[in-house]
């Protein structure tokens, strides 16, 4: 992926480069608004990471410049400190997704590729699959290798976001967002509770698991591999 | 209170103003009523001369001069209530005792002397208002009657009128005084318990007076500001205490990891252990200083622009559903009994927090086989919420501050968590103008929220 970074904080900027570098990825670093814009309409990018807070044009403004200019690339937002009403704003302005800083490298990769890959506006699909497991978004209904598997709607909802996101890491951070609108993280594991009860539903009478738990960083749906 | 402070007090001054008014229009009305009766007075008493001297004239025009003289004699001896004079061309006079002054013999109105022999001569001769009539033969009538009956009755009703006016100024100065006295009275007490405020006393209040008046209520008004504000002043030191404590000790306790991971005795591994405990407690410190922010910006209210009509059962089931699965792991159960609709406006994400927060403390303060149970019922004031516990509950004295900013009772010291749930459970309810209060669930933790009553 290509991913042009607007940030002027230089200890920020330098972790995001050399993470994406390090996971074979492309970083374009700008230090301040006006040079992010200018490389962001002059450039093609999977996605941007940009900062709320910048010098010359600030973050909100970048995106509401990018977006009038036709400039369609994911943004997503990197926010300080608690900021409900950045988020809220960040996202208005046309923003994609938001982070609040401090955050893990892992969780920040997560979310680019989540919105490079996002499939784009109009495509709408009614059935997503993965492997012998399929969902039919509008009679709402899962089959598991031809056999039904009754979901309660927000497990539905759960392994819906799951299969859009089919190979990718989901943090659980991204699914208390997404899943539950949950934009905090409560001290019981909501999200591990879930994703067993969903595993047992999907996974019973089949040797192959789908979900499968990423150590310290999240879940992925993967159909795994014949060869292995 | 000193006599010159009640003189510039507002009510004072305005007390005499509508006393100087009140005199003003007084005086007028007196006058009017005077001059009115005066006139009538001396029209009436010069009509009753007229009439007198027409009864005379009739009287002559039949019997001529000397009928007019025996009648004259004959009303002068039976004392009414006029006197009489009748005098010849030549000024003699024939009957009677009121003499026109000399020269004086034309007609009309005059000021005619009576020549009583009863009275002594040194004696101020009466002066009486007259009439004078010239007759046919040439002689002259004098009727008169003394003044001094009409101006006694004048006299009196001036004298009345002074007294009333005297008495208004008296009443009104005295009124004025006592009400603007008891008015600054309360404005002084009002004075001084601000006062006593700012010299640091907080708990002071103004007393409430019986009357229910527009005083009581500004002075109701300023004691719940004073609530306000001595309720901000105690949050403020206990963040002052707190901060010190929850967020200066883990800093301190990472400081001395990093500085012993920095030795260069130190195994690598337990280098790596000390960075490792290190970035769990800075993450801690972080995650601190985010419900601090939160809970600043719920707040500052900025939200409530946001706020959309919802209904706060709804809200509270999805948050019951999330949680349902890990308590049930635990071995402990929600029950949710949320079939009334709580319709209100709100913001929903925050309100998600809310109860989330509110559960997530039941599911992980408690031990295993609690059960937890959401309820919400409407009231006549609108919506009421509680989510109940049957765990160990919390110690009666620190029911009232659970929802205190870093508070943590001392159980839940030892658990994780920044202490900073509850408030911000509590300043997302004051948001959305619920009220928050804790209690005892025998066993266990109630915490309700509802409708607060609208303010005045």
């Amino acid at each position: 992926m290509k991913i042009l970074v607007i940030e002027d904080d230089e200890g920020t900027a330098g972790f995001i480069a050399a993470g994406l570098e390090t996971r074979g990825h492309e970083a374009v670093v700008a230090r301040d608004g006006r040079e992010g814009f200018e490389r962001a309409t002059a450039d093609r990018f999977d996605a941007i990471v940009l900062d709320r807070m910048l010098p010359k044009l600030d973050g909100l403004g970048v995106v509401a410049l990018m977006r009038a200019e036709r400039v369609s690339t994911p943004v997503l937002f990197l926010t300080n400190l608690s900021g409900i009403d950045d988020r809220v704003d960040g996202l208005e302005a046309g923003g994609d997704d938001y982070l609040v800083k401090p955050f893990a490298f892992e969780e920040l990769m997560a979310r680019l590729i989540a919105l490079a890959r996002r499939p784009t506006l109009g495509a709408s699909t009614t059935l997503l699959a993965a492997g012998d497991l399929e969902m039919d978004l509008v009679a709402r209904t899962v089959r598991r290798g031809g056999e039904d598997v009754v979901l309660q709607p927000r497990e539905f909802r759960l392994l819906e976001f799951l299969l859009r996101s089919e190979g990718r890491l989901v943090t659980r951070k991204m699914l208390l967002e997404q899943v539950w609108e949950f934009h905090f993280d409560p001290q019981t594991n909501i999200v591990e509770t879930h994703i067993s009860r969903l595993r047992t539903k999907i996974d019973r009478g089949h040797d192959a698991s789908l979900i499968h738990t990423v150590r310290g960083a999240g879940y992925m749906l993967r159909v795994a591999n014949p060869a292995a | 209170m000193s006599r010159t402070r009640l003189l510039r007090t507002a009510s004072f001054r305005l007390a005499a103003i509508y006393l100087a008014l009140f005199a003003a229009s007084a005086l007028a009305l007196g006058a009017f009523v005077y001059l009115s009766i005066r006139h009538e007075i001396l029209a009436d008493f010069d009509e009753r001369i007229v009439e007198e001297t027409d009864a005379l004239r009739s009287a002559f025009a039949e019997g001529g001069r000397e009928r007019l003289a025996q009648m004259l004699e004959a009303r002068g001896a039976s004392g009414g209530a006029f006197a009489y004079g009748l005098q010849s061309p030549d000024g003699r006079l024939i009957a009677g005792d009121l003499r026109a002054p000399a020269g004086g013999a034309a007609d009309g109105w005059m000021e005619a002397r009576e020549a009583d022999s009863d009275e002594p001569p040194e004696a101020k001769p009466e002066i009486v208002r007259a009439l004078a009539t010239r007759l046919g033969d040439g002689s002259t009538l004098v009727v008169g009657d003394e003044q001094r009956r009409s101006e006694e009755i004048l006299k009196g009703v001036m004298s009345a009128f002074g007294w009333a006016v005297a008495a208004t100024v008296a009443l009104g100065t005295a009124g004025g005084l006592w009400l603007s006295a008891q008015f600054l009275g309360r404005i002084d007490s009002m004075r001084r318990t601000a006062q006593r405020l700012m010299a640091g006393d907080w708990s002071r209040r103004i007393p409430l007076t019986r009357t229910d008046d527009d005083l009581t209520a500004l002075a109701r008004t300023f004691n719940r500001l004073f609530d306000r504000i001595e309720k901000l002043l105690l949050a403020n030191k206990q963040v002052t205490a707190d901060i010190a404590h929850d967020l200066r000790k883990p800093l301190a306790s990472t400081l001395r990891q990093l500085e012993a991971a920095r030795s260069v005795d130190a195994p690598p591994e337990a280098a790596r252990a000390a960075v490792r405990a290190a970035i769990a407690e800075i993450e801690g410190v972080l995650e601190t200083f985010n419900a601090l922010l939160r809970i600043g910006e719920v707040e500052a209210g900025a939200r409530r622009a946001a706020f959309r009509p919802l209904d706060l059962a709804e809200v509270a089931r999805e948050v019951v559903e999330a949680f349902q699965p890990a308590a049930e792991v635990e071995g402990k159960a929600i029950i949710a009994r949320l079939e009334a609709s709580l319709p209100m406006p709100g913001d929903k994400e925050l309100l998600v927090q809310m109860i989330a927060n509110l559960v997530d403390n039941a599911v992980s303060h408690t031990p295993s086989g609690t059960s937890i149970e959401v309820s919400g019922e409407q009231t006549s004031q609108g919506v009421s919420l509680s989510i109940a516990d049957d765990g160990p509950g919390v110690a009666p004295q620190d029911l009232k501050n659970i929802f205190q900013r870093f508070y943590r009772a001392d159980m839940a010291r030892k658990s994780p968590g920044t202490g900073l749930g509850l408030s911000l459970v509590a300043a997302i309810a004051e948001l959305h103008g619920l009220q928050c209060s804790a209690s005892d669930n025998r066993p266990g933790l109630r915490v309700m929220l509802t409708s607060a009553e609208e303010n005045e």
